[in-house]
């Protein structure tokens, strides 16, 4: 592997040197055309090279998933798909636990957090953008401090507080604390400062336009591939939140799907390692339709950001 | 510059009406743990069912502890080292893609489905990539000994996860590799948040791509890259998952980063919450102070770049002025 | 919902507590915590003639009624418990089952923060594995086990009618000497080798033959490494990683990791850097590690040289030897060429307690589930099904269990081993296991030490530098004296 990143890496250089002999010759050359060709060559290997690896993991977990656990436990990783696929989904099903519950509840948590994140994160960068407060460098920089506490060990008293007002198996508890995201306030504000033209927010003022319907109505619009990139982040985040909901949720009707996974891993003397990669693949299909659907704001192209004058 | 414009106190108070529930949600859920950590640094509390508290008569004990811990000032060192070999090589990865998928010219085929895929292994929890790297890596039977010996580099099969250097070496590579296509994503949603006839005037004039991508893109990009660089500290600095999962920390604690320390500390045993804590307290000074020389440097360059962009060409000056 | 409950609670307190002192079998500390009481109140809260059917003797208890809240770290236990309600129909008390694995380390915090915070979700049985188990019976949660006496079990009675293996008495006794947690399972150790390579290198696949050779109860190690010489002239390893020999070596230590607060390195356990290093040096195993694809691939026989044997208990047997060698039936793989001897240094290796709390409201139903899992030992008992793999239906996996009554009432012949009854071996060898030598740490002790004796032999430090290094990791993670 260690390899491959060297071939890259070379190729990478070689591509730059490529780039430089194009901005020398410029568009005149008549060479250009060929070079061209040979650099978009050279991206596209090298773009096809990293898609393959990004592709590999998922292509080992669903082969895995069609594996019986003994052939896994032999050769844990393999290309060819196997014909165990009905045995894990049974194994996975026949346990204690339902996984259209488990996928139902993460569907919950996920959604609902990912919504209040970027809007709330949205809302609150736009409050430190657009408007001048006496408190808002304060209240910026304390919100860059919050950030960069570990999350380790602030999570014990987070545990102690949920237990001590006896909050745990309520998925509200993994929700509603996505209000204040600061990691995600402090994206929204670096993006939203050079971007945020305040002409606009100005001639929408004179229209009568309030400040809450500016925000909601012309602001947001125009954060569209900050919005899509940071939900596609925090759904991603909140999904494989393993610790937190394992800890807070003991009722089985309230387990995540990456609960049922780690209690399937968790059976040490007989693991059913099929079945687990069952659960791991079922559990990342939804995010990657999630994914898919979000990333055509940044697929889409240059259009879609950009504030029109 | 545009920011202070004429009529702005006048709608300041929206300001903290904006910013209400966030501090709301922050004071319910968030502030009570902060307070607590920061705290309980300073007392005696550990052990699975804690006493009552006290505060240790040298209340830094715990901290002074800590600090002259070899296996901390160890994890210390690994923390800087992986993050840093895994950071330079993503940010720079990251920010060629960026430059590829962003160009106008290029309008590069497939670039949609290079960036969705690119952006996968962040979808795939820590837990499976390590799995999967230490079946790739396993001794004495993994894919990649076979490969080696049956190609001859190796004559036998090698155990390479019990050097330290080799560890350390995978565990930044799995970051790198984990986190390029996130920062990726970052870096394109900054430059599609650029007004296009800046590219545009840009283009008219008749700028390379070299220059476009120097003198535009990354100007405009600054905040967004001071955010990447500010997160990425942060989170490399606090990188738990993969060295808690992948090795648990080994071997020899070549991979134990302070995350994993603080996390032993208060889980494997002795429930020491309160150095714990302390070890947390230290790396907050640490990142914060690691963190204000980033915004320190990056605020100066701001207006810098801003100024050297002017210079490529007048059209582009004008509209700029106007964003 | 929140403030009906809290309603019901105010309302029924007063005759809750009425009922529950009454209802607790003499043991005054029931009652005594507030939260227990008022979320006992919402718990029977339903039954409003919970007061005058405490009657204190069990069938009185089963006509309670109400909820036992059982929390595992496998659905094991709690099948188990389906089964017990399935054989007795006037249980009539409602289970509610958290299980939380033990991967990512999340099933200790919420199993202490759960027993501490006390109330309604406060579990009334819990599970502990043989890893962190001592921490609930002798260690720092110790204080929430409740005596099985005080669960209307006449403990020690039962315990020598079943004839419990004894090492898993006495980590389930805590330090006021009473016995507070006991499994169902037995898994002391063996010798699990194959018959084929016995025959060529010792010319006999007798288990009591191959006892003999390997120093079986000897108590020390040196015909142990005497066969793994001859078995190397033949071209075989005698095991197939370090890892294999640590169970035993560690639980034939004189004393465990820690003693009055120190860290303490047994000589027994020291020796094991030397029995490492030389099973390292004269090439006797395959140098793998447990549970990696090279270690699964021993059990099949291709490996790079042929492996004897593993030790193991006898979920190793089923659970893992039998799937992975590459065969069902005798003949295919190395299925039916295996055989268990005893080891020569007795061991155990994992297992599962079942533990009480005693803030329970419900002694008397928990005292019968208990007692029906670890102590009963008619056929009608869990064991006796669990021994002959009979819990879910004929035909399932046959099982060592705790009590020898039942292991010699019952039948432990699998074809896998050639025909051999597994219990003739596995009886004595859960007697030898030694159950004295344990700490709370050990896990993490554990995993510390195997880190420094892998850098040892595979040549990347001193054997001084080795231990060096492990005294100043468990110094450095755990509150610990170290000298």
């Amino acid at each position: 592997m260690a390899d491959e990143v060297k071939e890259q890496n070379t190729e990478k250089t070689e591509l730059a040197e490529g780039k430089k002999a194009i901005r020398v010759n410029v568009v005149a050359d008549k060479n250009a055309g060929a070079k061209n060709f040979i650099v978009k060559f050279g991206i596209h290997t090298v773009c096809i090279l990293l898609a393959l690896l990004s592709i590999f993991p998922f292509w080992i977990m669903i082969v895995n998933s069609t594996r019986s656990t003994v052939q896994i436990q032999e050769h844990a990783l393999s290309l060819i798909p196997s014909t165990y696929v009905i045995q894990n989904f049974q194994i996975l099903t026949g346990k204690s636990f339902n996984p259209a519950v488990g996928l139902l509840n993460s569907l919950i948590i996920s959604t609902g957090s990912t919504l209040l994140t970027v809007y709330f994160s949205s809302l609150t960068a736009y409050a430190l953008v657009a408007y001048d407060w006496k408190l808002k460098n304060a209240f910026f920089k304390f919100i860059i401090g919050v950030m960069m506490i570990p999350a380790q060990v602030t999570m014990i008293g987070f545990y102690q507080a949920v237990y001590a007002v006896g909050m745990t198996n309520k998925l509200s508890m993994l929700i509603l604390p996505a209000i204040a995201a600061p990691a995600t306030v402090f994206f929204m504000r670096q993006y939203l400062y050079p971007t945020l033209s305040m002409e606009i927010v100005q001639a929408a003022r004179i229209d009568g336009a309030g400040e809450f319907r500016i925000f909601n109505t012309i602001v947001l619009p125009m954060m569209k591939p900050a919005i899509a990139t940071q939900a596609i982040f925090c759904f991603v985040n909140s999904w494989n939140n393993l610790f937190t909901p394992l800890v807070l949720l003991t009722d089985s009707k309230k387990y995540t799907m990456p609960i049922m996974v780690s209690l399937l891993r968790g059976d040490i003397y007989k693991t059913e390692y099929g079945s687990v990669y069952m659960g791991l693949t079922l559990t990342v299909l939804p995010l990657i339709i999630i994914y898919l659907i979000l990333s055509k704001y940044i697929i889409a192209g240059v259009a879609l950001g950009g504030v029109k004058s | 510059m545009r920011k202070k414009k004429t009529g702005m106190v006048k709608y300041g108070k929206y300001g903290y009406i904006f910013s209400l529930p966030f501090a709301i949600a922050f004071l319910v859920f968030q502030l009570y743990p902060i307070l607590f950590t920061a705290f309980i640094g300073f007392t005696d509390l550990k052990g699975v069912v804690p006493g009552e508290i006290h505060v240790l008569e040298n209340p830094f004990e715990n901290f002074q502890q800590v600090l002259t811990n070899p296996v901390f000032q160890g994890a210390l060192g690994n923390t800087f080292l992986i993050w840093l070999c895994n950071f330079i090589p993503q940010l720079s990865l990251a920010l060629l893609l960026t430059a590829w998928f962003t160009d106008r010219r290029w309008k590069l085929k497939g670039q949609g489905i290079y960036k969705v895929l690119i952006y996968m292994p962040n979808i795939i929890t820590a837990a499976t990539i390590a799995i999967l790297f230490k079946s790739l890596f396993d001794y004495p039977v993994s894919p990649v000994n076979d490969i080696l010996v049956k190609v001859g580099i190796l004559k036998e099969a090698h155990n390479f996860l019990i050097s330290k250097g080799m560890a350390r070496g995978l565990v930044a590579f799995i970051q790198f590799w984990m986190w390029y296509g996130y920062t990726m994503l970052i870096l394109i949603s900054g430059v599609l948040g650029i007004n296009p006839e800046i590219f545009e005037a840009a283009e008219v004039d008749g700028a390379s791509r070299w220059q476009v991508f120097w003198q535009i893109t990354i100007p405009n990009i600054k905040t967004i890259l001071l955010f990447t660089l500010v997160t990425s500290l942060i989170g490399g600095l606090n990188m738990f998952d993969i060295p808690k999962l992948f090795l648990l920390g080994g071997p020899d604690n070549a991979t134990l980063t302070t995350s994993v320390f603080i996390y032993n500390q208060a889980f494997s045993g002795s429930y020491l919450y309160n150095r714990a804590a302390a070890a947390s307290m230290i790396m907050f000074f640490i990142i914060m102070f690691f963190s204000s020389i980033l915004f320190l440097l990056l605020r100066e360059k701001d207006t810098d770049g801003k100024a050297k962009y002017t210079g490529v060409s007048k059209k582009s000056e004008k509209k700029g002025g106007e964003a | 919902m929140k403030v009906f409950k809290r309603a019901m609670a105010i309302a029924l307190s007063a005759c809750m507590v009425a009922s529950m002192t009454a209802g607790c079998t003499g043991s005054g500390d029931t009652g005594t915590p507030s939260t227990g009481t008022e979320t006992g109140g919402t718990e029977t809260g339903g039954d409003t003639t919970g007061g005058d059917t405490t009657g204190g003797d069990t069938t009185g208890g089963s006509a309670e009624g109400g909820t036992i809240n059982v929390w595992a770290f496998t659905d094991e236990v709690p099948g188990m418990i389906e089964k017990f309600k399935e054989a007795h129909p006037d249980f009539n008390y409602e289970i509610n089952t958290t299980i939380i694995a033990t991967t990512e380390g999340a099933y200790q915090p919420a199993l202490d923060q759960a027993l501490a915070a006390g109330g309604a979700d406060a579990p009334d049985i819990y599970c502990a594995e043989a890893a962190f188990v001592l921490k609930y019976t002798k260690g720092d949660m110790a204080s929430f086990a409740c005596p099985y006496d005080d669960l209307g079990i006449d403990t020690q009675a039962k315990i020598d009618e079943a004839q419990i293996a004894q090492y898993t008495v006495d980590i389930g006794t805590n330090p006021d000497g009473k016995v507070v947690g006991l499994g169902y399972q037995a898994t002391g150790g063996a010798f699990i080798y194959r018959r084929s390579i016995a025959k060529e290198v010792f010319g006999t696949d007798d288990p009591d033959e191959i006892a003999k050779i390997i120093g079986s109860g000897s108590q020390n190690w040196d015909k142990f490494y005497e066969a793994a010489a001859t078995l190397k002239d033949s071209g075989y390893g005698i095991v197939s990683g370090d890892g294999d020999i640590w169970h035993a070596i560690e639980n034939s230590s004189d004393q465990g990791w820690i003693v009055d607060g120190k860290l303490v390195i047994d000589p027994k356990r020291e020796a094991f850097l030397d029995y490492s290093m030389e099973l390292m040096e004269n090439d006797y195993h395959n140098d793998t590690q447990d549970w990696s694809d090279a270690w699964f691939a021993d059990m099949k026989g291709e490996g790079s040289k042929g492996i004897f044997g593993f030790f193991g208990p006898a979920w190793l047997i089923n659970y893992t030897l039998a799937p992975n060698c590459g065969g069902t039936a005798v003949g295919e793989g190395t299925y039916g060429d295996w055989a268990v001897c005893a080891p020569p240094v007795g061991f155990f290796w994992g297992g599962t307690w079942v533990i009480a709390n005693k803030d329970s409201a419900k002694k008397e139903a928990v005292g019968q589930i208990i007692e029906w899992i670890t102590l009963d030992c008619t056929e009608d008992g869990l064991q006796y099904k669990w021994a002959n793999g009979t819990l879910n239906g004929e035909g399932g996996t046959k099982d060592c269990v705790a009590s020898a009554t039942v292991m010699a009432m019952s039948d432990g012949t699998l074809d896998f081993l050639g025909g051999q009854n597994m219990f003739d071996v596995f009886g004595e060898a859960n007697s030898y296991a030694n159950g004295k030598n344990l700490t709370q740490y050990d896990e993490t002790i554990n995993q510390y030490w195997r880190d420094q004796v892998r850098q040892y032999t595979s040549g990347q430090k001193t054997r001084d530098q080795a231990i060096a290094d492990f005294k100043q990791n468990v110094a450095a993670n755990l509150d610990v004296t170290v000298e």
